[in-house]
């Protein structure tokens, strides 16, 4: 393991007090059945533990994959600690020193994790969907000269695939998911199978809520490219389940498409696809140059008819939660509508429970459950999310739409 | 004898023996019986029950149980006290003296699972409330009634109402409303036996024989375990205003409070900081105080819309009567919300201007009449001169009560010994003033001494033998949290 893990992992955790104010916000605490080992404190202490392991073994003989993995990385928690700890970070570092295996006693990697990595390095997306992620551009005219490059990151395409999925999963129960998982990621081709099972039901809103981006953005006056069938997955899985050396590669790879295609700007349509673009990759690839921007950065040009209808938002955690918080969709929403929000909300959002759905699914549908119940609270007449995850994730609660939808029906056209 | 054998944390073998557990008798087993999957034995599971907000650090648990009920916990504890196995239960692990960590051989209960808020019932003044409800959460619910349950400790983020009740628990807003103990209508316990006994009620008064109610209250887990507590609640106060006064001399701060008590205004909120503790909330808030201010005081009082600011301009005249440096009053949510969040986070503060990761910050508690708050702030503060510690003081003197915050090195011996020095001088002060040495933060490990100390001042050894005939009577086999309050 480079020492930077081991210092990385020290710096996050030294400064832990214990207080417990993390483990109070901490979704998949709660949803574990107050469980601590999976809660916010729990793994900083787990990490204080693994820490000391190293430090005086060597190696550890601990499995705390459960603890990290379950992790949402939503970063509720350091929103509330005094001293600045980031379970989150924590369970990240962590992840990446199981991913390693040079430092535990077994290979503690998640089966269903190597899958993934081992799909997204084959196809360039988890699923090998590719030539299912453009059907919703079809009819669609773009600037082929444009240097601006509409990315969505398959996020939106992917949903009714992975809740399809993860829906199956919780029907299998994990030992054979985790068996499935082993097979695919010795025989990534196998996941091709995957693409027979999806939710049309979401897929028919995915196509839409991705046509609806599309022409907001025409709508106020953006001319951008798409890259169609060859549009790659950024990554968000190997980075998310701590594969950093394929990450890097991945990553770079990634970027060289957009280089190759003289991309300036890249427009992104999903809060995860953002946060990593504009946060992540800057570390993970040399150069990287690219001016990355959000589709909502462009609604500013336009304009929108006042509603009564009360509405309440489920703010992402990768815009809210994040050193640079993005809080355009929020205050979107607020210019023209009768927005009332959530008792958790803003720098107290709560993560609606999706990065746990392939992995944890059962953990996951709790989370939302509890969400749903928290925004239901707010009696609106409909929730609104600007994320394809959370839209997903939420989806058992029939008010939820995705934000493009709010924003199309009550754009006002200019003559 | 069954002599079972687990690896720390450390990885060091500990040998836990002295359990009369029958042989062969796979205790986690039993438990699994009746707690199913929300038993944990893996090491893994059970590190982070080994902390809590203390500077202390338990023993690995035989178990950890999460039960979900007063039945289940009442088969536990039967299932313990058939087979002499300890218990310490945990509620939101924020005790800063060890209460909520294992210092002898057993099991772990942590009662996180009784999250419900039952009843709010402002007509009765009632809340009924599983003991494992943050307090935060409780009030957020209340406010929608208009209401709230008023003892506010630093940590009610994460501290529990079950947690809060053990520990006598107090905070900023006991300087009007009294500590815990006075917000207690009633409690369904489980005594150590398994069996469950229904404690005062949702009336307002009673006087049914012995108070066992109050007894429960700061008991720390000893007696039983709490599942159930119905809280009496109190309308949210009209108006709030505040006076913020800067003094260069101790003694002022602390007589400040008894002049503004002997006009009739009893202030809801009565905080002072040193400079120490000022910095360090420069450093981590937007706050900014003046340079040549060495305390601050805060005094917070309510009343109605058409009188608040009568009362807060009499509070304004008294205090300037004392000459601060500076003096100024505010009525703005807003800036008073701003400093009420950066008192309550004062500890965390402190807490990041340590020099090493090893550096803790060793927070005292003692408190003294408010009118021996001016002698008892200047001896304190000299005696950590004395000692070459760095202390930084705070407080709620609204009610005489003193945090010493002491930063230290816990892992150095030396350093330790001039703590325990410290700890045990202050607590002496507090006492011969008429005061004692835990106000709101219990006994647990830490003050065990300090206790002892107290009652053998007080000339009434005999106080401490009656509680442990008390503990006796109610826990004959001394299984409810070993190891705690008493040395």
């Amino acid at each position: 393991m480079s020492e930077d893990l081991v210092a990385d992992l020290r710096r996050e955790v030294e400064n832990c007090i214990n207080c417990g104010f993390c483990e109070s916000v901490c979704p998949t605490y709660a949803a574990s059945g107050y469980t601590m080992s999976k809660g916010a404190r729990g793994r900083v202490d787990l990490g204080k533990s693994l820490l000391m392991d190293l430090v005086e073994n060597g190696k550890t003989t601990m499995d705390l994959s459960d603890s990290f993995y379950s992790c949402l990385d939503c970063f509720a928690c350091v929103q509330v600690c005094p001293a600045g700890v980031n379970a989150g970070k924590v369970s990240h570092i962590s992840r990446e020193i199981i991913v390693t295996q040079k430092y535990t006693e077994k290979d503690y990697r998640k089966d269903t994790a190597n899958m993934i990595v081992s799909t997204t390095r084959r196809y360039h997306d988890p699923l090998g969907l590719n030539r299912k992620i453009s059907g919703w551009a079809a009819g669609l005219n773009f600037s082929e000269s444009s240097t601006s490059l509409l990315y969505t990151g398959n996020m939106y395409q992917i949903m009714p695939y992975s809740k399809k999925l993860s829906e199956m999963s919780m029907r299998m129960g994990s030992r054979a998911t985790s068996i499935l998982g082993k097979a695919i990621s010795r025989n990534p081709s196998l996941i091709k199978a995957a693409g027979i099972f999806y939710s049309k039901e979401m897929a028919m809103k995915m196509n839409s809520y991705l046509r609806y981006i599309a022409d907001l953005l025409q709508e106020a006056g953006v001319e951008f490219r798409y890259m169609g069938d060859h549009e790659p997955y950024p990554g968000t899985f190997l980075y998310d389940l701590g594969y950093e050396e394929d990450f890097r590669e991945y990553a770079n790879e990634v970027a060289g498409m957009f280089r190759e295609m003289g991309i300036k700007e890249i427009i992104t349509v999903d809060p995860h696809t953002y946060d990593l673009l504009k946060n992540q990759y800057p570390v993970y690839v040399k150069n990287f140059d690219f001016r990355v921007t959000h589709y909502l950065d462009y609604m500013k040009k336009l304009k929108f008819r006042k509603v009564q209808e009360q509405v309440t938002m489920h703010e992402a955690c990768h815009f809210s939660l994040r050193d640079d918080p993005y809080n355009v969709p929020v205050d979107l929403v607020r210019s023209f509508s009768n927005l009332v929000l959530p008792s958790r909300s803003g720098k107290r959002t709560m993560c609606c429970g999706g990065p746990n759905e392939m992995i944890y699914p059962g953990l996951s549908q709790k989370i939302s459950g509890e969400r749903i119940r928290n925004l239901k609270a707010t009696g609106s007449d409909r929730i609104i999310t600007a994320c394809p995850i959370c839209y997903a994730n939420l989806s058992s609660e029939k008010s939820v739409v995705d934000i493009s939808q709010f924003l199309h029906e009550n754009i006002v056209k200019q003559v | 004898m069954l002599t079972i054998s687990l690896t720390g944390k450390t990885g060091k073998n500990l040998l836990l023996e002295g359990l009369s557990i029958p042989d062969k008798m796979d205790f986690a087993g039993e438990l699994k019986k009746i707690s199913g999957k929300n038993v944990y034995t893996s090491k893994e599971d059970m590190i982070p029950y080994l902390n809590d907000a203390s500077y202390f650090e338990g023993l690995l648990p035989l178990a950890v149980v999460v039960p979900a009920d007063t039945q289940e916990v009442s088969k536990i504890m039967k299932l313990c006290y058939d087979n002499n196995v300890s218990v310490t239960v945990r509620g939101g692990g924020s005790s800063l003296t060890g209460s909520s960590i294992l210092s002898e051989t057993g099991i772990v209960m942590s009662l996180a699972r009784f999250d419900k808020i039952e009843e709010i019932s402002p007509g009765d003044n009632l809340a009924v409330v599983q003991p494992g409800v943050r307090l935060d959460a409780l009030n957020e619910d209340l406010a929608r009634s208009g209401y709230f349950y008023p003892p506010d400790p630093a940590s009610s983020m994460a501290a529990t109402v079950g947690g809060s009740i053990s520990t006598n628990a107090g905070g900023l807003r006991a300087s009007l409303y009294g500590t815990t103990k006075n917000w207690i209508l009633g409690l369904d316990v489980v005594l150590a036996d398994g069996n469950i006994v229904k404690l005062g009620g949702r009336t307002l008064k009673r006087s049914s024989g012995y108070d066992l109610t109050a007894l429960m209250v700061g008991s720390e887990g000893t007696l039983g375990i709490i599942t159930r507590a119905y809280l009496k609640i109190w309308p949210l106060p009209e108006e709030k205003g505040r006076v913020s006064a800067y003094f260069s001399e101790i003694e002022k701060v602390g007589q400040s409070i008894s002049e503004i008590k002997k006009i009739g205004i009893m202030p809801m909120i009565a905080e002072f900081l040193d400079r120490i503790t000022m910095d360090s909330l420069e450093s981590t808030t937007a706050l900014k105080f003046p340079k040549e201010a060495r305390y601050l005081l805060i005094m917070d009082v309510t009343s109605t819309a058409e009188s608040i600011d009568i009362v807060l301009e009499r509070v304004y005249r008294k205090i300037s009567e004392l000459n601060p440096i500076s003096i100024s009053k505010t009525r703005d949510p807003k800036v008073m919300d701003e400093m009420y969040a950066a008192r309550k986070g004062a500890y965390s503060s402190l807490l990041k201007q340590r020099e090493a990761s090893t550096q803790k910050v060793v927070i005292g508690d003692v408190v003294v009449p408010a009118s021996k708050l001016p002698e008892a702030l200047k001896s304190i503060e000299k005696k950590g001169h004395d000692h070459g510690l760095k202390v930084a003081l705070f407080g709620h003197i609204g009610d005489g009560n003193i945090h010493c915050n002491i930063y230290a090195d816990v892992a150095k011996q030396n350093v330790m010994r001039e703590v325990d020095a410290f700890q045990m001088e202050i607590g002496e002060i507090a006492v011969n003033l008429g005061g004692s040495v835990s106000a709101e933060h219990g006994i647990g490990i830490e003050k065990r001494e300090l206790l002892s100390r107290e009652f053998m001042m007080r000339n009434s050894e005999y106080t401490i033998e009656m509680m442990k005939q008390i503990k006796k009577i109610m826990d004959p086999k001394g299984i409810l949290n070993r190891g705690k309050i008493f040395e």
